[in-house]
């Protein structure tokens, strides 16, 4: 039934067929898919990580890379980036566990790692190019019964590509959660004391949940790099974290599905309507904390509580 | 659902019959954010131009009038922002013309997509990576409108002859910015000095550094004569002050910045030789087309005028609007995009400054190099390149 | 070298009390009420360009333009404090992401206000003192003298005072510090207060030293919560010792090092001191 409200989104294009907004609804798909993620450590586990712009970012240049330098597809390439991204993931996050840093904390020390690969990208010049950035001419080919290969290049190509990948991860996330393992994750987010003396081992279900987040973002940021066409060290900015965190909140982060509304309200806002740039910081700044302060569940979870109070 | 719906509103509203005689001009540029200077004051040179022509009541084609209606967004140097922006500009609303952008990692982002509608309109920019693109095939939609460094015209290429024959410097240490023009910079000038037996130091700074004592120290342990520090004044104000206060240098060559940090501390410098556009406190009295600018520009911003950092582009991209105009009347087309192109690069623009294009749509105009030496002497060389 | 060694040690001492003042607001207002607040540094911009047109616009000298540009700082802290972090006490991401949202507004309005283009205030002390071969600016020694003064009065006023004390107990354990009859709503607020006024002082003399740009806050309050960090959150003393330190390995580091990694020696620093003495090295043990 849940799965027919994605009907819209793919009957969407045939009504639209402007290039204009399809490529904000594709950019919000491949930025939901990283706020989705994020929301599995943040929302459901309760850990603030800001190691989600580096997953992001990192996960662009492998993928991008291994292409163009081995000259291999897409998904061959996302097969190196996804088993750095599980190790560093497990690195960090075995780090950040053991030491039991909680909170403020994990925050700082994520973002620290955070930063520390940034910087490794920004100076590595001979394989990143540096600040100048790298443009990706490569586009990925997937195989579709009666017309065999095809290569996603276009709006619709993208529009599609990138809302089977949201779709994807939304199941891989409400599979996880609603499992026994999202039941680890929430009492870790309740009261970590008390899961631990329940006998869950914390450790391990901080690590998963902190290595599933990161997995998922990394299919957004590869899918990023090959939609824009151009990767450079700012995808793994602290504003980058930030973004996805403001789409979270914004959507409500009680909710598997609730971070794509924030990832489209961010996304197509600002182009809706006519502000200057600094008018539009304002805004921005005043929508994140009225969010905050005013519907602490977000846009969805609040929908939800009304729905359910009437 | 409601989503949809509103969406769909809006891009029904956003595409309203286009209006007679109104001509649509876009500008994608960053006007906030860490990398806004350049889009900041190039945006507000657009903005005075576009102001002008219409309060003159529009201009003449053939027989038609047409007023300007300005399209600029924000685009905070985020290339997915520009990106959309441009598709909106180029599928939604139309727009044949196109200013900016000066950031070249909108650039590049953006050109796989601009370059679908090659022969439909004109992106006029100054980013320095168009370079690598203007003049190939597929790309005939491309101006340049800042002038290239290297080259036997390239300014950077004067400016450094200029440093040999006046000084006779040996060994020049570069402190740049890390980001992409701070890398740019390094890649044109390092072979440039090379080329001219000057040896080169190198460091590279993170955006954001304040205090460059420790960096300024280590190279000046290596004794180099002049120090060719960044481009932005941020940057500046401080590597001049910290330079002179600290004793590490007292010399200095830029090809960008402006003036005002070798003003501030003209007692503490022993030279300072710095590529300006134009050097607008003494064009203010002598061209009455740069009075009228700054006069216009305070009664329309009803703020200061920039000197020290309007003539790095915002003025630059005043005359281009007036310049295109001047195609359009001399093409008598407003749509033909190929017919116009063929004009500009054939005119030579006589405003703030003097303006032509080359073969390939880059451009050349005149600028100035100001000497600033101890005590505030200022010696002006205008350089003509045409 | 040993010149340029000793030279840049002593710098980093001076730029790291800088980091410092903003360090000992975040270890202020974590202590007491929970939160980080990441708009420090914009109330240090704040505190900046009052003081750059003050004395640069308006002509007023340098010792009278302080106090209103602390003033100023304070102001905003206190209508930041009753609009929004009064909703967000011990709550710590949401005053994290308050902050953030914070941040966005006041720096838009500066950039409204004041523009991109750099201000650099007219010198109120320039020239350096020479030792041997290494000279130090006379005014980073003032602004070093100011910010240490500061800083010791306030660990001073809160050893001293009842208002400190009670600010003492209440950070080590808020129940039985109500139940001693400290006003908690009251406490929280002068803390905040006066952690942005500790900015503002901090902006006002930054404007001495270097060029203001509506974006200068961002760089200023992830140094100051490193330092805070580095030296021990809840800890005054920690804080000046955690600027000092970061702002001498920043400056030694990029002597040996590229100077592009500077900011990476600071972090490396930090996770380093989380994991093996998480309180920071002058904090209390936990």
């Amino acid at each position: 039934m849940k799965a027919l409200l994605w009907l819209p989104l793919l009957i969407f294009p045939a009504l639209v067929q402007s290039n204009f907004i399809l490529s904000i609804f594709t950019f919000s798909f491949i930025l939901a898919i990283a706020a989705v993620s994020f929301n599995v450590i943040f929302g459901f586990t309760g850990q603030l990580s800001m190691f989600h712009a580096a997953a992001f970012g990192i996960a662009a240049y492998i993928t991008s890379l291994t292409a163009s330098f081995f000259q291999v597809s897409f998904w061959v390439a996302l097969l190196p980036t996804m088993a750095f991204t599980i190790l560093i993931s497990l690195v960090v996050g075995s780090i950040c566990f053991k030491f039991q840093l909680r909170a403020f904390y994990f925050a700082v020390v994520t973002l620290a790692f955070s930063e520390l690969a940034r910087l490794v990208i920004l100076n590595w010049n001979s394989v990143t190019n540096g600040t100048l950035g790298l443009m990706v001419l490569d586009r990925p080919f997937v195989w579709m019964p009666g017309t065999g290969l095809l290569k996603i290049d276009g709006v619709f190509g993208w529009y599609f590509f990138s809302l089977t990948a949201l779709i994807f991860t939304v199941a891989v996330c409400s599979l996880v959660l609603n499992s026994w393992i999202g039941r680890c994750f929430a009492a870790i987010r309740l009261n970590e004391d008390l899961a631990q003396t329940l006998g869950i081992d914390t450790f391990r279900y901080k690590l998963l949940s902190f290595t599933l987040a990161n997995t998922l973002a990394a299919i957004a940021g590869s899918l990023y790099a090959f939609y824009t066409g151009y990767i450079e060290p700012a995808y793994l900015s602290i504003n980058q974290s930030l973004d996805i965190i403001a789409m979270v909140l914004l959507g409500g982060r009680s909710s598997i599905v609730g971070p794509i509304a924030g990832a489209f309200v961010l996304t197509g806002l600002p182009h809706m309507i006519e502000l200057s740039g600094e008018a539009r910081a304002i805004l921005y700044g005043l929508v994140l904390i009225l969010t905050i302060l005013i519907l602490p569940q977000g846009v969805i979870g609040t929908l939800a509580s009304l729905r359910r109070a009437a | 659902m409601r989503r949809l719906i509103w969406l769909l509103g809006v891009a029904l509203a956003a595409s309203p019959a286009a209006a007679q005689n109104v001509l649509k001009i876009g500008q994608i540029e960053a006007q906030t954010g860490p990398n806004a200077i350049y889009g900041y004051m190039s945006s507000q040179g657009l903005a005075l131009a576009v102001n002008e022509v219409n309060k003159a009541g529009g201009f003449k084609v053939g027989d038609k009038t047409y007023t300007i209606q300005l399209m600029a967004s924000d685009t905070r140097g985020d290339p997915k922002e520009a990106s959309i922006q441009l598709k909106r500009m180029l599928e939604t609303d139309g727009v044949k013309f196109v200013f900016g952008p000066f950031l070249s990692n909108v650039f590049v982002t953006v050109e796989p997509y601009a370059k679908q509608f090659n022969g439909k309109f004109l992106m006029m920019g100054g980013a320095t990576r168009i370079h690598d693109f203007i003049g190939t095939p597929e790309h005939d939609f491309l101006i340049r409108t800042w002038n290239w460094d290297a080259g036997p015209r390239g300014f950077g290429n004067l400016m450094v002859d200029r440093l040999l024959k006046e000084t006779g410097a040996k060994k020049v240490a570069m402190l740049f910015q890390n980001d992409q023009g701070g890398k740019v910079l390094v890649d044109i000038y390092t072979p440039l000095f090379k080329e001219k037996g000057i040896e080169t130091q190198l460091e590279m700074f993170e955006p954001g550094t304040k205090d460059f004592s420790a960096v300024l120290a280590k190279l000046a342990a290596g004794k180099p004569d002049y120090l060719f520090p960044s481009y932005s004044d941020a940057h500046l104000y401080d590597i001049v002050r910290q330079s002179t206060e600290g004793n590490y240098f007292r010399k200095f060559f830029l090809v960008r910045g402006s003036l005002g940090p070798g003003l501030k501390s003209k007692d503490e410098i022993d030279d300072y030789f710095v590529y300006v556009p134009k050097y607008f406190e003494q064009a203010e009295k002598t061209d009455p087309k740069v009075a009228k600018f700054i006069a216009d520009y305070k009664a329309f911003y009803k703020r200061d005028f920039p000197y020290d950092q309007a003539p790095l582009c915002s003025s630059s991209c005043y005359d281009h609007l007036f310049m295109l105009i001047a195609a359009m009347q001399k093409a008598g087309t407003v749509d033909d995009v190929a017919k116009i192109r063929k004009e500009l690069l054939s005119m030579t623009y006589e405003g703030l400054w003097k303006i032509r294009f080359d073969e390939k749509g880059e451009e050349i105009f005149n600028f100035d190099v100001v000497r600033l030496q101890r005590g505030g002497k200022i010696g002006v060389s205008s350089i003509d390149v045409q | 070298m040993l010149q340029l060694l000793v030279g840049q040690t002593l710098n980093g001492v001076i730029v790291g009390t800088l980091y410092g003042i903003i360090a000992l607001g975040v270890t202020l207002t974590f202590g007491i009420t929970g939160i980080v607040n990441f708009a420090l540094g914009e109330f240090m911009m704040i505190g900046a360009y009052v003081t750059w047109y003050l004395f640069d616009v308006a002509g007023l000298p340098f010792p009278i333009a302080i106090g209103p540009a602390v003033a100023a700082a304070a102001l905003c802290g206190f209508a930041a404090d009753q609009l929004l972090f009064r909703f967000t006490r011990n709550n710590l991401i949401n005053g994290l992401l308050v902050s953030i949202g914070l941040i966005s507004i006041i720096e838009a309005a500066a950039l409204l206000l004041w523009t991109t283009t750099p201000k650099d205030m007219g010198y109120v002390l320039s020239g350096a003192v020479r030792l041997g071969d290494t000279s130090l600016p006379k005014m980073k020694l003032v602004v070093f003298a100011l910010l240490a003064a500061v800083m010791f009065l306030t660990y001073a006023a809160l050893s001293r005072t009842w208002m400190g004390r009670a600010a003492y107990a209440y950070a080590q354990n808020p129940e039985a510090a109500m139940l001693m009859g400290v006003r908690t709503e009251g406490l929280q607020s002068a803390v905040v207060v006066y952690s942005t006024a500790l900015a503002g002082f901090g902006g006002a003399l930054y404007a001495t030293l270097y060029s203001l740009e509506p974006s200068m806050g961002g760089l200023y309050i992830l140094k100051g919560v490193e330092a805070a960090i580095l030296g021990g959150i809840g800890s005054l003393i920690g804080s000046l010792a955690g600027g000092i330190i970061l702002g001498v390995t920043e400056a030694v580091g990029s002597i040996y090092l590229p100077s592009a990694f500077r900011d990476a020696y600071g972090l490396i620093f930090v996770v380093a001191i989380l994991l093996y003495r998480p309180s920071g090295l002058f904090g209390a043990e936990r």
